[in-house]
């Protein structure tokens, strides 16, 4: 069975977010698998959730969705007669997890929208399922308006920006570098996530880490917003930890021979009608996609078991994995 | 539902209970919390029920009368969250057994949120007590005659710890504060005084108490320090942040310890807290568990605020002025749990950070909202 197919398949769902994906597609797995003890099921997840990652460019949010359903497999109290209806049982119990956890942006919307004032300005970045769900049910008893970040490189804060506004929310687009122009103005930053890890801290689409640092500085909370499938036991000290760095970004380009330069320019800053030779993409090759907030950022972390403080998430995760 | 509705004379207790709080003739947390346990304690005995569910809704109800009588008194809707928090263990306990085995509800979200399956969890299968039957036709007042002793019992539990929070906050006063200390606190607080007292029996150290206008609590507080035989200095408020590079540890009490860490304290706590924490000196709470409150700081507009009476800041006898000036006299300050360094409670001591936690074992997230 091609795993990574299915897992794509998954995805073509929009509700279904890549954790979820990754779910079911262990849930698939384990139905057709041949498996006949614990161990064989179990290492045939393992062998799925590896190959899953592997085609993945970025398995920070697969990962989570995975240790989450392994280490519930692999805890499962069971006294099922045959190994099958064992089988059976997990792949019951995880279409009703994935059943279930359509239901917690909800729940997170109607936590969040407490905290959000009347008449207030919120500041969102980039495009989240949760965060829309959370600004269009504020909409309903609240005066609100919005700025999001244009989010480089992907772009999805002008999909966001196009949603609010076809729902009727005030809603500008501002650049990724306007972050701190803006903040002033701003009552509080409402953010998504890619996963939330056992520090407090989160993983998200880059720029956050700007935005927490500015909001910070200027005194304004620092809202995450994370289904509790999002939780991920890492805990990464810095960017460079983070599964999804590579080292190509940030990398240098090789030197250019020292004969081509003075070739072709004795200045070595093009003093005018210079091209541009660097694309977008070429930028975007060499840059992450995502990067790590420090819990010390974070005001609150709103997920469906809660309004935690960034010190709460550890300890659900110390009581699923530790033990 | 007939059963649903307390008698009069219940429903009596519980309307007068309301009108000293919406009064304010019971006033303080500790005092309205004993006083709301009495209350649930006459209603629970005297009410009657045939299941679990109504029970609850009855003790629910009167809370909510309760907690609108007086919203800003949160240990009133504290005192009705632990009580329920008691019966639904008790309810639990009696029941184990006869409830289907746990381990066939396991779900990946409950794995979420318990964690690893216990191990005893699934084991108890045998004890099962036939005693309590719930909805029983025949007889529909079994189930309240068979739960009501446990229950009262763990009423008075919840009254005995009440009764001896002071003794239990005090307890380790010794450890905390130091020989030749100056410890700075300000406002009356009951929970305060009494670990001051407790100190002094082992330290020898001084007190400074802000005089925290315009109540005033201060003087009261230095006169029962001094009473007890603390070095003890009344200063003006206005003199707090020169004092405080000579101060080594600012100790306050608090109304309510809000979910997030941060607290409601007496007006002059955020001033006293911001000042300590520009001189990087530690700012400890002392205050009973019962005020811990499941809530964050949403009241957006009104704040904290919880007004008092104009006339302590501007008398009816400065009458040229009293038309020409709004007067406001805001009773309690929020204070952000960063401005806290640790919280002295009648069961250890714990940083901002964990109360969430204590919230969380405290109380059930359903009751939440009364």
């Amino acid at each position: 069975m091609d795993i990574w197919a299915t897992y794509q398949r998954k995805l073509e769902d929009v509700q279904i977010s890549p954790p979820l994906a990754a779910i079911l597609a262990l849930v698939d797995l384990c139905a057709t698998s041949t498996a006949g003890t614990m161990f064989e099921l179990v290492k045939a997840l393992n062998e799925g959730s590896d190959s899953l990652k592997q085609h993945s460019p970025n398995p920070i949010s697969i990962n989570a969705g995975c240790e989450l359903f392994i280490a519930f497999v692999t805890l499962f109290p069971h006294d099922s007669a045959s190994f099958s209806d064992l089988k059976m049982e997990l792949v019951k119990q995880g279409e009703i997890y994935v059943r279930q956890a359509l239901t917690y942006r909800r729940k997170i919307g109607e936590l969040a929208v407490d905290f959000i004032k009347d008449d207030s300005v919120i500041l969102t970045h980039s495009y989240s399922r949760v965060v829309m769900e959370t600004l269009l049910l504020a909409h309903r008893s609240k005066r609100i308006s919005v700025f999001v970040t244009e989010a480089r490189p992907r772009g999805l804060g002008v999909k966001t920006a196009d949603a609010l506004t076809a729902a009727g929310i005030p809603c500008t687009v501002i650049l990724d570098s306007a972050v701190a122009y803006a903040m002033d103005k701003v009552d509080c930053v409402l953010v998504g996530s890619e996963a939330v890890v056992e520090s407090g801290g989160l993983i998200n689409a880059v720029g956050s880490l700007n935005i927490a640092i500015i909001a910070k500085a200027a005194n304004k909370p620092f809202y995450a917003l994370a289904e509790s499938y999002k939780f991920h036991r890492l805990f990464p000290l810095s960017q460079y930890d983070l599964p999804s760095h590579n080292p190509r970004i940030l990398s240098f380009p090789p030197p250019i021979e020292r004969d081509t330069v003075l070739a072709s320019s004795t200045s070595p800053i093009p003093s005018s009608g210079y091209e541009v030779f660097i694309t977008q993409e070429e930028i975007a090759k060499n840059n992450p996609d995502v990067d790590y907030t420090r819990p010390d950022l974070i005001s609150l972390v709103f997920s469906d078991i809660g309004s935690l403080t960034p010190g709460g998430v550890s300890a659900y995760l110390v009581g699923m994995f530790a033990g | 539902m007939a059963s649903e509705t307390p008698n009069t004379p219940t429903l009596r207790a519980v309307e007068t209970l309301a009108w000293k709080l919406r009064r304010r003739q019971i006033v303080g947390s500790r005092a309205t919390a004993l006083e709301t346990l009495l209350v649930l304690r006459q209603v629970i005995s005297k009410s009657r029920f045939s299941n679990m569910e109504q029970l609850v809704s009855i003790i629910r109800s009167v809370g909510r009368r309760l907690v609108e009588a007086q919203p800003k008194e949160h240990s009133v809707g504290n005192t009705v969250r632990k009580v329920l928090h008691h019966i639904r263990e008790e309810y639990h306990t009696a029941t184990r057994g006869s409830a289907a085995a746990s381990y066939s509800a396991f779900s990946i979200s409950k794995f979420v949120l318990l964690g690893q399956p216990r191990k005893q969890t699934a084991l108890p299968k045998t004890e099962s007590k036939g005693s309590l039957k719930e909805n029983d036709p025949d007889d529909p007042d079994s189930f309240a005659r068979s739960l009501k002793p446990v229950l009262m019992e763990a009423i008075q539990d919840v009254l005995d710890e009440l009764e001896t929070v002071y003794d239990n906050v005090s307890k380790n006063a010794q450890n905390h504060i130091h020989s030749d200390e100056i410890i700075l606190t300000l406002g009356m607080s009951k929970t305060v005084e009494a670990f001051l007292i407790s100190a002094a029996h082992n330290r020898n150290y001084t007190v400074m108490v802000l005089e925290t206008a315009p109540s005033y609590g201060g003087r009261d507080m230095a006169k029962a320090l001094s009473g007890a035989g603390i070095s003890t200095f009344l200063v003006p408020d206005s003199s707090l942040y020169g004092l405080m590079s000579r101060v080594n540890k600012v100790i306050l009490g608090a109304h309510a310890i809000l979910a997030n860490g941060g607290m409601f304290a007496i007006t002059g706590s955020l001033l006293a807290a911001t000042a300590a924490h520009a001189h990087s000196t530690p700012v400890v709470v002392c205050a009973g568990q019962f005020k811990l409150t499941p809530l964050w700081n949403l009241y957006h507009e009104y704040g904290a605020l919880d007004f008092g009476d104009p006339s302590q800041v501007l008398g009816f006898e400065e009458d040229s002025l009293v038309d020409k000036v709004d007067v406001v006299n805001p009773f309690y300050d929020y204070l952000q749990p960063n401005l806290i360094d640790a919280f002295i409670t009648n069961d250890g001591d714990h940083p901002p950070s964990s109360i969430y936690r204590l919230i969380k074992e405290t109380y059930d997230d359903e009751d939440n909202e009364l």
